[in-house]
């Protein structure tokens, strides 16, 4: 990408593919079994998925490449476990098209999901079993033999910390340990492309770290990783791309950098307090470069560049609107403001 | 194949390291079981305690003596003596509910007062066999006291065997099937409610997006399932063979028919429990199907000591034709056509009931 600009899109629900398909510099890959060159790891296009009148995935499309971290970013709900479910082929699209590898998951399911590795939300473990012969299962079920699958069993224990503790029964592990066994189930047949679901969801933040690095080793090791995830900071330290989605649909979607130029540098302030939402719009608006995000009777969201200068002024306007402000925050741009400025609520919402 | 062994060793695993399950639900009909014995076949006696049913068409002083042996020290306290009429007597030795009957007819005082030949009747249980023997030769000494009183032994006694396939059947006899049959359905059915656990963990997610087939999974659990049920019969039957003395005509048939049934009735109890929108709703409807099931079919009381009507009723369910070929295996009174007809039956139905399963597995429930 020449600039951040052309790094990021706004996308709506019938856009263009994000990224360049013909793009072949980032990985030399075949596709499992053609022998047909794949700088694609994964192509999704005009997914949709609904279950009678509600819409999960409303039109989903985008790329991702061989040794990139492709991230899913939205509230919950927003349709990306929906999306992953269409990619592993569990879930059966409405209408579109979802290739892995080259292979349509519809058409050459199991072809398809010989190169996936699968990460879900939930900590799909056998309790009663050791982390061996879990291991043991799942790479089984991969169809990994010995003596491969002793040495790839030795070699995810070793990478997630869990050598030590390898035949204990998995009940009596703590939630960070399950999530990083779940993980390496998930890798332990060394797949292509490897999805992501919320990997972290409940873990303390030292086992997320652990977590986040082991994401980025696989990654660095050409294994393309779709990250679907509701934390922004997650996103922003360890994607090279994302797709920002919300209600089934991608709103916006590039580099980090370029999702982060569309806000024009712009601040997020966020006031708290007693306001009449009528009059603290028309209050602020004289001031220069300013944008209303969201304005409640208890909340007043603000875009405006240079915020920390403009404090006094808009503290003056929306004092003499009858307003009272009790608690400040101010934001640098992120992907958190990036999301309010697209949808007008927060992402945790 | 070798994903339906990981499968198989995966399962076992698994009820291995969590046996309090399965120990519950062979628990109950063990309980069942002592119970029963207690009530009905039990009485705390320390010997055992045969029947003999007398019919003295005769009713005279010298008849009253034959039978009055019987009242004596030790016999009074091996055997219970119960007048009868002949039919009545036939009907219950038919049904093997007495040691031996013995039939006075009327005219034997004035036999042996006239020193004239005579033949009582004696009808002996043949699933028993030290009360009859004690029986006989007890009637036999007391009729050569009385020959030897007048002069010579004109007196005797036709000892009749109940034919074989009228043979009554001990207590454990009788109960052994039912109890194995429930304790099968049982952990059946406490095994169909697992696939609950299996989806609310998310490993039938994770399996649906790996280039497995849902079919090895689901023969992998019948095939686990399976060694379950053939272990659980195994010991059953070996244990009521060798410490509780029934006879077990064909031990590894019986462990095979049991195993067959168990599978069968473990994936319609799988059906069942996927059919369900809940965990708590697949439990509920699972003992809605498997209780109801025992109950008529045998598995709680035997179809000998039902109502007829409910015995009629009980033989026409899955429950109680599975039970009622495997009491006839055990027995003996089954034949090798009709055990292979049951065998193909049941096979087909299995066959059936693992497509259904296959596709609602498929279809939905993994989702």
């Amino acid at each position: 990408m020449s600039n951040a600009a052309e790094g990021a899109r706004l996308v709506g629900h019938a856009g263009p593919f994000v990224g360049n398909p013909s793009d072949s510099s980032l990985g030399r890959n075949k596709a499992a079994g053609t022998g047909v060159p794949c700088s694609q790891m994964i192509e999704v296009e005009q997914l949709r998925k609904s279950y009678g009148e509600l819409v999960a995935v409303d039109g989903v499309s985008f790329t991702a490449r061989p040794g990139e971290i492709f991230g899913l970013l939205g509230p919950n709900g927003a349709g990306k476990t929906t999306t992953i479910g269409c990619i592993s082929g569990l879930l059966a699209p409405t209408s579109g098209r979802v290739r892995v590898m080259g292979h349509d998951v519809v058409r050459e399911g199991t072809a398809a999901r010989q190169a996936l590795g699968v990460v879900p939300q939930e900590i799909a473990l056998y309790e009663e079993l050791s982390a061996i012969e879990n291991l043991k299962y799942w790479g089984g079920a991969q169809g990994l033999r010995n003596p491969l699958l002793g040495e790839r069993i030795q070699k995810v224990l070793e990478l997630t910390g869990l050598a030590d503790r390898a035949r204990e029964p998995v009940k009596r592990f703590s939630g960070g340990m399950k999530r990083r066994l779940n993980f390496a189930c998930g890798i332990v047949h060394q797949p292509r492309v490897l999805l992501l679901d919320e990997p972290t969801v409940g873990v303390d933040p030292q086992s997320r770290m652990r977590l986040l690095e082991l994401v980025r080793a696989e990654a660095q090791s050409g294994t393309c990783v779709l990250y679907t995830t509701h934390y922004m900071e997650e996103a922003e330290t360890l994607c090279d791309r994302l797709a920002v989605v919300d209600r089934g649909k991608v709103i916006a979607a590039g580099t980090l950098a370029g999702l982060r130029s569309m806000l024009e540098q712009r601040d997020l302030l966020r006031l708290s307090g007693v306001f009449r939402p009528e009059a603290a719009r028309a209050a602020v608006a004289p001031i220069d470069r300013i944008e209303v995000l969201q304005a409640e009777e208890k909340l007043l969201v603000l875009s405006l560049v240079d915020a920390s200068r403009k404090l006094p002024a808009i503290f003056a306007a929306l004092e003499a609107a009858g307003s009272e402000v009790r608690g400040t925050t101010l934001t640098q741009p992120s992907l958190e403001s990036l999301f309010i400025k697209l949808t007008g609520k927060e992402l945790r919402e | 194949m070798r994903f339906i062994w990981i499968s198989v060793v995966k399962d076992l695993r698994r009820w291995r390291r969590d046996p309090f399950t399965l120990a519950v639900w062979l628990a109950i009909p063990l309980a069942l079981a002592v119970l029963m014995n207690v009530v009905f076949g039990g009485g705390g006696k320390p010997a055992p305690r045969g029947v003999l049913l007398i019919d003295d068409e005769d009713n005279t002083f010298a008849s009253r003596v034959v039978s009055g042996v019987f009242h004596r020290d030790p016999l009074d306290q091996m055997l219970t003596l119960e007048r009868v009429r002949r039919e009545e007597g036939r009907r219950r030795m038919d049904r093997g509910e007495a040691s031996a009957l013995l039939v006075i007819p009327a005219g034997f005082a004035q036999a042996v007062n006239r020193g004239a030949t005579f033949r009582l009747q004696l009808f002996t249980n043949p699933s028993q066999t030290i009360l009859p023997k004690v029986i006989e030769d007890t009637v036999s000494i007391t009729l050569d006291v009385f020959g030897r009183r007048r002069g010579g032994p004109a007196i005797g006694v036709k000892a009749t065997v109940i034919p074989e396939k009228k043979q009554g059947k001990s207590f454990a006899a009788l109960f052994f099937p039912s109890m194995l049959s429930m304790a099968v359905w049982m952990i059946a059915n406490a095994l169909a409610g697992e696939i609950w656990k299996e989806r609310a963990l998310g490993a039938l997610r994770r399996l649906a997006a790996m280039p497995v087939r849902m079919a090895g999974f689901l023969a992998g659990k019948l095939l686990g399932a399976a060694l379950v049920f053939a272990g659980v019969a195994a010991t059953g039957l070996v244990t009521v063979r060798w410490l509780g003395g029934v006879p077990v005509a064909s031990l590894p048939a019986a462990i095979v028919w049991m195993m067959l049934a168990g599978v069968a009735f473990y994936l319609l109890l799988l059906l069942v429990s996927m059919s369900a929108s809940t965990p708590r709703g697949a439990s509920m409807l699972g003992n809605l199907v498997m209780f109801p099931l025992a109950l008529v079919g045998g598995c709680f009381f035997p179809f000998e000591v039902m109502p007829a009507w409910m015995a009629a009723v009980g033989r026409w369910t899955p429950t109680g034709w599975a039970v009622t070929q495997f009491s006839a295996i055990v027995d003996g009174s089954a034949h090798a056509a009709g055990v292979a007809g049951a065998v193909a039956g049941l096979a087909a139905a299995s066959a059936l009931a693992f497509l259904v399963t296959l596709m609602r597995l498929r279809r939905s429930f993994v989702l």
